[in-house]
C-alpha cells in the first residue's frame, strides 16, 4: 500500500483536509487487511481531525483503550459504529481550548466528510475478495492488468461535487446519510491494484480513462515518488483537467509473494 | 452581460471586499412591524449576525486564525456618534471604532461587545453573540456622502487587490435620499462613480435593500421599476443586475430570479433582510 497526496494549490501542507489509513489486519485475531479514504468538507469545521479519525477508526488503528471496533460492513453495523464516532468526535480534547468563535461554528456547522472503506478477505484462499462501502463521491477503482474492472461508487464525471454525500459530526443528519450509504465487492487476483481516490482526481481519473485507459493505469502503477505525484497533479491542474482542490490517491497492490524491498518517503 | 464575470473565487491570496452602507436617519426610529423593535435595531441585529456569519464560514479549527476571505467596512449615514451632527462614519464601535476596511481576522477577534441577543427570525432562542455595530439613529439621509466615502475605500482596495472578486456594497436604507446634489453631484452620478470601480473581474456591484416598518408585500429582484412606490424606481435604476454567483444563491434558497433581476429587495423585513444579505456575500467557493 502507498499513499500519495497534495494539498489544495495555495494552501498550506498542513491544511490538507483528506485522510488515509491502512492495516494489514491481524491473523491472530481473524482481522483482515483493510484501507479507507476519506474527503473532509473545506466548508465545515475541523474536517481534517474528522477525516482522520474516520479512516483510522474504519481499519483498526484506534487508541489503546477504544472501544469502538471497526464496523462490520452490514448498514446497521456501520450506522452503531458512526454514531460511537460522532460522540468521540464531541469529546475531542483538542476541542477543550476552544474560542467562542469556533464554538460556535462547532454547533452551527460541525463537520462533515465523505468516506470509502475496503476490507479484503480470502487472500490465503482460492477466492480472494474485496468489499467496500461508500458514502459520498470519494472512489475505488479495481484494475487488473491496465483495465478497469470495477468502478465504485459509479459516478460519471459530470456528477462529481453535486451534492456529494458524507458523514456528518452532527447527530441528526446520521440516519439520512446512512441510507444511503453504498456497497460493492468484487473478486481479487495477484497483481492486480485498487485505488481509492479522493474526489477532484477521481473525477480527472474517470475523464481520462475513457480517453486512455491503458496510459493511465500505467501512469498510476508506476508511480514511484511522491514528487511524481505532485507534478502529475500540479500539470493536470495548470491544463484545467483536475480541480484545484485536496487530493489523495491510494494505491494497493496484491502480490503473490512478500515484497523484497520497503521504501519509506519523507 | 456579465459574461466571464464576477467568476473569481474569494481566496487568502485574493480577498473579497464587502461594505453596508446603513441608514442612520432619525426615520429609522419606527418600530418594524413584528419585531418588536424599531428598524435601526433590527438592522443593527441583522448587520451583527452577517458578520458573524462571515466569521463563521472562516473559521476552520481550533486555534487556527480566521481565515482573511474579506475585507469588510460598515458604514453608517445620518446620526454620527464621533461627533453629534449629522454624516457619515465608520459603523464599528470598540476597538475597531474609527475603521473603515477591516480584514475579516481582525473583525472576527474584536466585536465590541458579547451579549444575549434576540434571533433574527424569532423562531430560535436568544444566544450570545459578538456585536461589532449598535443602532443610531438621527438627523437625515445624506445616502450621496455616505456612497462617496465608500467609493473612496472601494477604490484603494480595488487598487490594492486587482485580481479579486469585485467590491460588493449593499445599501440598507428605510427613505429618500436628502443630500442629493453633494458637493455638485447628483445620487445617481455618485453611484455610476463607484460602479465604474472595478478588478479584472468586473465592476464594483451596488445593491439597494429598502426596508418598510410595516407588513407590505416584499419585492425581491425585480426585473423592472414598474409597480414599485416610491423610491422603488430610483433604487431600481441605481441597483446593480445580479451576478451568476448571486443568482444561484438566490435559487438554491427558493427565490425565483428571473434574467435581468436586479440586486434590489423592497419592503423587505427583518428576516428577509437577513436573507438578502447572505445571498449578496456569497460569492464563488471560497476555496482556499
Amino acid at each position: 500500500m502507498v499513499v500519495f497526496y497534495a494539498p489544495k494549490q495555495g494552501n498550506d501542507e498542513r491544511e490538507w483536509e483528506d485522510g488515509a489509513a491502512g492495516s494489514c489486519g491481524d491473523p491472530s485475531t481473524g482481522r483482515n487487511p483493510r484501507f479507507a479514504v476519506a474527503d473532509g468538507a473545506t466548508e465545515a469545521f475541523g474536517s481534517a481531525r474528522w477525516a482522520e479519525q474516520l479512516v483510522a477508526g474504519f481499519v483498526g488503528l484506534g487508541q489503546p483503550d477504544d472501544c469502538a471496533e471497526p464496523p462490520g460492513l452490514r448498514r446497521d453495523a456501520v450506522h452503531g459504529w458512526l454514531e460511537l464516532m460522532q460522540a468521540r468526535w464531541h469529546q475531542d480534547p483538542r476541542a477543550a481550548g476552544a474560542t467562542d468563535l469556533e464554538r460556535l461554528k462547532l454547533a452551527r456547522v460541525g463537520s462533515f466528510a465523505t468516506l470509502l472503506g475496503c476490507e479484503l478477505s480470502g487472500l490465503d484462499g482460492p477466492q480472494p475478495r474485496w468489499d467496500a462501502v461508500a458514502l459520498g463521491d470519494t472512489v475505488l477503482f479495481h484494475v487488473r492488468n491496465h483495465d478497469l474492472v470495477t468502478q465504485f461508487p459509479r459516478i460519471a464525471a459530470e456528477e462529481f461535487g453535486v451534492n456529494p454525500d458524507g458523514v456528518p459530526t452532527k447527530p441528526g443528519g446520521l440516519s439520512g446519510a446512512v441510507d444511503r450509504l453504498a456497497d460493492d465487492g468484487g473478486q481479487l487476483a495477484a497483481g492486480d491494484r485498487l485505488y481509492l481516490a479522493t474526489d477532484a482526481l477521481a473525477q480527472w481519473m474517470v475523464v481520462a480513462h475513457q480517453r486512455g485507459p491503458r496510459s493511465l493505469w500505467n501512469a498510476l502503477a508506476t508511480l514511484d515518488h511522491p514528487a511524481k505525484f505532485r507534478n502529475l497533479v500540479a500539470d493536470r491542474r495548470r491544463a484545467d483537467e483536475m480541480k484545484n482542490d485536496d487530493v489523495t490517491l491510494m494505491r494497493v497492490h496484491l502480490l503473490a509473494t512478500q515484497p523484497t524491498h520497503l521504501v519509506v518517503c519523507r | 452581460m456579465y459574461d466571464g464575470m464576477y467568476r473569481q473565487p474569494v481566496s487568502r491570496p485574493d480577498p473579497g471586499c464587502i461594505v453596508i452602507l446603513l441608514d442612520r436617519s432619525d426615520s429609522m426610529k419606527a418600530p418594524w412591524a413584528g419585531t418588536g423593535a424599531s428598524l435601526a435595531e433590527g438592522a443593527a441585529l441583522v448587520l451583527n449576525n452577517i458578520l458573524l456569519d462571515l466569521c463563521i464560514t472562516a473559521t476552520k479549527e481550533v486555534n487556527a486564525p480566521v481565515r482573511h476571505y474579506f475585507d469588510v467596512g460598515v458604514f453608517g449615514y445620518g446620526a454620527r456618534v464621533t461627533t453629534p451632527d449629522e454624516g457619515v462614519e465608520s459603523a464599528f464601535g470598540g476597538p475597531l471604532a474609527g475603521r473603515g476596511l477591516v480584514p475579516l481576522p481582525e473583525l472576527a477577534n474584536n466585536p465590541l461587545a458579547v451579549r444575549e441577543e434576540p434571533s433574527v427570525d424569532q423562531m430560535s432562542v436568544s444566544a450570545k453573540i459578538p456585536i461589532w455595530v449598535e443602532p443610531v439613529r438621527g438627523y437625515r439621509t445624506p445616502m450621496c456622502e455616505a456612497i462617496a466615502v465608500a467609493g473612496g475605500h472601494v477604490f484603494d482596495w480595488a487598487d490594492a487587490h486587482p485580481n479579486s472578486f469585485p467590491p460588493i456594497v449593499i445599501n440598507i436604507t428605510d427613505g429618500m435620499v436628502t443630500d442629493s446634489p453633494y458637493d455638485g453631484v447628483a445620487l445617481s452620478e455618485w453611484v455610476t462613480r463607484l460602479t465604474a470601480i472595478e478588478t479584472r473581474d468586473g465592476p464594483t456591484l451596488f445593491f439597494n435593500v429598502f426596508l418598510s416598518p410595516t407588513q407590505a408585500p416584499e419585492i425581491i429582484f425585480p426585473t423592472n421599476p414598474a409597480g414599485l412606490p416610491a423610491p422603488g424606481p430610483d433604487l431600481f435604476a441605481m441597483s446593480s443586475p445580479l451576478p451568476h454567483p448571486m443568482v444561484e444563491n438566490a435559487r438554491a434558497d427558493g427565490l425565483d430570479v428571473r434574467p435581468g433581476a436586479r440586486g434590489l429587495a423592497f419592503n423587505v423585513g427583518r428576516s428577509t433582510l437577513l436573507k438578502i444579505l447572505q445571498i449578496g456575500t456569497r460569492v464563488p467557493d471560497r476555496s482556499f
